[in-house]
């Protein structure tokens, strides 16, 4: 009855997975129409979508671990599809092991648990690199963390309950036959894949879509103002905008270095902050306090330029308050980390006409009041493809930033 | 589903599950049968375990990649008909700055200016004459000027000497600090005058060296090479309507100086104008 009673909980931890696992790959597909979608975000399956902007089931989901493949198919196939899958085949496993009971072979229940250490691994790999990598813990995913690991509990409750209750004759059976975990492999495998496989086989064309997003009508700067930021292996140009105290800039940046393509870009940054104190295309302020930092960024120059920036977005969340302050405590803070010289040149008028010649820049390029925006060339890549599709994107587009 | 393990040995060879259910799933009377033959019992409770898991499975399957098929269609659907509401969403565009004054009248006139002027088109030439402007303007001299009263704080009246095209020090600082002041705005404006004392092709050719003294010295000063395509001249003789005292109010370079009517008008007056064209 015990290995009855813990083929019913693998069911139900198997069913479980499989309902997190369908909402995460729910939240990713949704996104294949290039439009923004909020997620969901919660340990109640059905329970409604987050939107907030910083949850952490949409920064699992935009980061580079979410999927594989991203450069061959726009944003990549989806971990949690084989999850799906693989969650899939244990619901079906379940049912085997709780009709089955003591009928079964005697490599079932070992079987079971052995399989079940697949999405255990799986689940350590993703914990792992959500607490190091991503600093958060999606919910979705760690629901899937504990269906994971209720179900390898359960079948190896299910393997002791079932020797236990094993007749002297049942378990001195001799021989271990192969077939049982050698079909149960390959049932779990085709299982995890069929979906991946479905999924692959309808995607759209993306190619057409990724070069409809506008051009740089004037891509010299003719004050040669821009900051040019210095990398490894610059092998393609490429023209940014951002604003030091925009999140999704900051996300972005920390995107193209993650996936080493930052270093394979010969880069012109161009700074563009939505603040209205120097961005006359804003009735308010999207992020007060953008203009000091974009000026810091740029007296930092070719030479400290990208770690000023770098800088301005890993102590994003307190330059923001800060911001909100005016623009004295900002100078003090840059005068505290990069120097009286580097303050007093952000407080110079000469920086502030440089900045100004930036944001005509943007002006004169008609390019959208948003950032971060990166341009190929003059190409400009579209947003929607600058997250979930920007492998897939600079595949095609640029494939040499992305060879070794 | 195996005859891997004979977890229920008994005396005689169990045959295989696929000697006894070869491509069937089992029958009520095999699990009949089961009961009273343990080991046969097994062989066909494993086989309905096995069909039963793989049955729900397979269902769950299908059902999986049916919502998988949907969901990956369905967003083949939004990228080819994208929802109404999306696609009326404008996206703001990067542009030059627009100020409420830049009415229509205020644009007719600067566009007119500009397209005369050569900073629109590829006209070689630079600046306008009086003439011009009387032609192209068509309104009166008294609504020419008025068109500039929203510019009294964001521009400035430079002053210069009588019958001097020099910018003094004062004037060059205030012309500085304007010029430096650029925001959102694509042309600079300057309008030359001069005052009514002399001829009126004298203070034609004076209000001309003004103007140009303002360029020249916005030249030296900046080094912009976007200059020419920014800079309207536009220089006015003393036939046209002169300032009133009333503008001594405005900005000037040379506030601490008694201000007079002939002052006002041996000037030019330089701003940025945030309009878009």
């Amino acid at each position: 009855m015990r290995a009855k009673r813990a083929a019913l909980l693998a069911l139900i931890a198997a069913a479980l997975g499989l309902v997190f696992s369908a909402y995460s790959t729910y939240d990713y597909a949704v996104q294949l129409d290039r439009q923004v979608h909020a997620v969901h975000c919660s340990f109640i399956p059905g329970a409604s979508v987050s939107t907030d902007a910083d949850n952490p089931c949409k920064a699992a989901l935009f980061s580079p671990f979410s999927a594989i493949f991203r450069a061959t198919y726009w944003g990549g196939v989806p971990i949690s599809l084989f999850g799906l899958g693989a969650f899939v085949f244990f619901v079906g496993f379940a049912v085997y092991v709780w009709v089955g009971d003591r009928r079964l072979p005697r490599s079932a229940y070992p079987t079971f648990l052995a399989l079940t250490l697949g999405p255990l691994a799986a689940s350590v790999v993703m914990f792992t690199i959500s607490v190091t990598q991503l600093h958060a813990l999606c919910k979705l995913c760690v629901g899937t963390y504990v269906a994971s690991i209720a179900l390898v509990a359960a079948a190896g409750l299910g393997l002791r309950a079932n020797r236990r209750e094993a007749t002297p004759a049942e378990s001195e059976g001799v021989g271990v036959g192969w077939s049982t975990p050698v079909v149960a492999l390959a049932a779990l495998g085709a299982c995890a894949i069929a979906p991946a496989l479905v999924y692959v086989d309808l995607l759209p064309d993306y190619r057409p879509l990724l070069e409809k997003c506008g051009k740089l009508a004037m891509p010299v700067d003719p004050h040669h103002g821009l900051i040019k930021i210095p990398t490894a292996h610059p092998v393609r140009a490429v023209t940014l905008f951002e604003d030091p105290l925009c999140p999704t800039c900051r996300v972005f940046h920390e995107r193209l270095v993650d996936e080493g393509v930052f270093e394979r870009l010969d880069v012109t940054m161009a700074m563009f902050p939505l603040d209205s104190d120097c961005n006359w295309m804003l009735d308010r302020s999207l992020h007060p306090g953008a203009c000091v930092l974009a000026k810091a960024v740029i007296c930092g120059g070719t030479e400290k330029g990208r770690a000023v920036l770098e800088w301005a977005y890993d102590e994003q969340d307190v330059l923001r308050e800060l911001g909100k302050q005016g623009a004295a405590p900002l100078t003090a803070k840059i005068s505290d980390r990069w120097g009286r010289d580097l303050a007093t040149c952000v407080a110079s008028k000469q920086v502030s006409v440089q900045l100004n010649q930036h944001l005509h820049f943007a002006a004169n390029n008609h390019v959208p009041v948003s950032t971060p925006q990166m341009f190929l060339g003059d190409q400009r890549v579209c947003d929607e493809d600058t997250d979930l599709g920007l492998k897939y994107t600079l595949a095609q587009l640029a494939p040499e930033v992305l060879r070794e | 589903m195996s005859n891997d393990n004979q977890r229920l040995p008994g005396p005689q060879k169990t045959p295989s599950p696929d000697e006894v259910y070869r491509g069937r799933v089992p029958s009520a009377r095999d699990i009949l049968d089961a009961g009273r033959d343990p080991s046969r019992g097994a062989e066909a409770g494993g086989r309905l375990a096995a069909v039963s898991g793989a049955a729900v499975g397979f269902a769950l399957l299908l059902v999986v990649s049916g919502s998988v098929a949907s969901m990956v269609h369905g967003a083949k659907e939004r990228i080819a008909h994208p929802a109404s509401v999306q696609a009326a969403q404008a996206v703001a565009v990067a542009d030059d700055a627009e100020a409420p004054y830049c009415t229509p009248a205020f644009k007719q006139v600067l566009q007119r200016v500009l397209n005369a002027c050569g900073l629109v088109g590829t006209e070689q030439r630079r600046g306008c004459q009086p003439a011009d402007v009387k032609t192209f303007a068509s309104i009166s001299d008294d609504d020419f000027n008025a068109l500039f009263t929203p510019l009294k704080d964001r521009g400035a009246v430079l002053m210069f000497d009588d019958a001097s095209d020099v910018l003094d020090e004062g004037a060059k600082k205030l012309l500085d600090e304007r010029w430096l002041d650029r925001k959102g705005a694509r042309y600079f404006f300057v309008v030359a005058r001069a005052s009514r004392d002399g001829t009126v092709e004298r203070n034609r050719a004076l209000s001309h060296k003004r103007a140009n003294s303002v360029m020249f010295h916005l030249k030296e000063s900046f080094q912009d090479p976007e200059l020419d395509n920014h800079v309207g001249l536009l220089w006015l003789g003393s036939e046209f309507a002169q300032l009133s005292n009333a503008y001594c109010e405005w900005p000037h370079s040379r506030e601490n100086k008694h201000c007079t009517p002939q002052d006002i008008n041996r000037s030019a007056f330089a701003s940025w104008v945030d309009c878009r064209l």
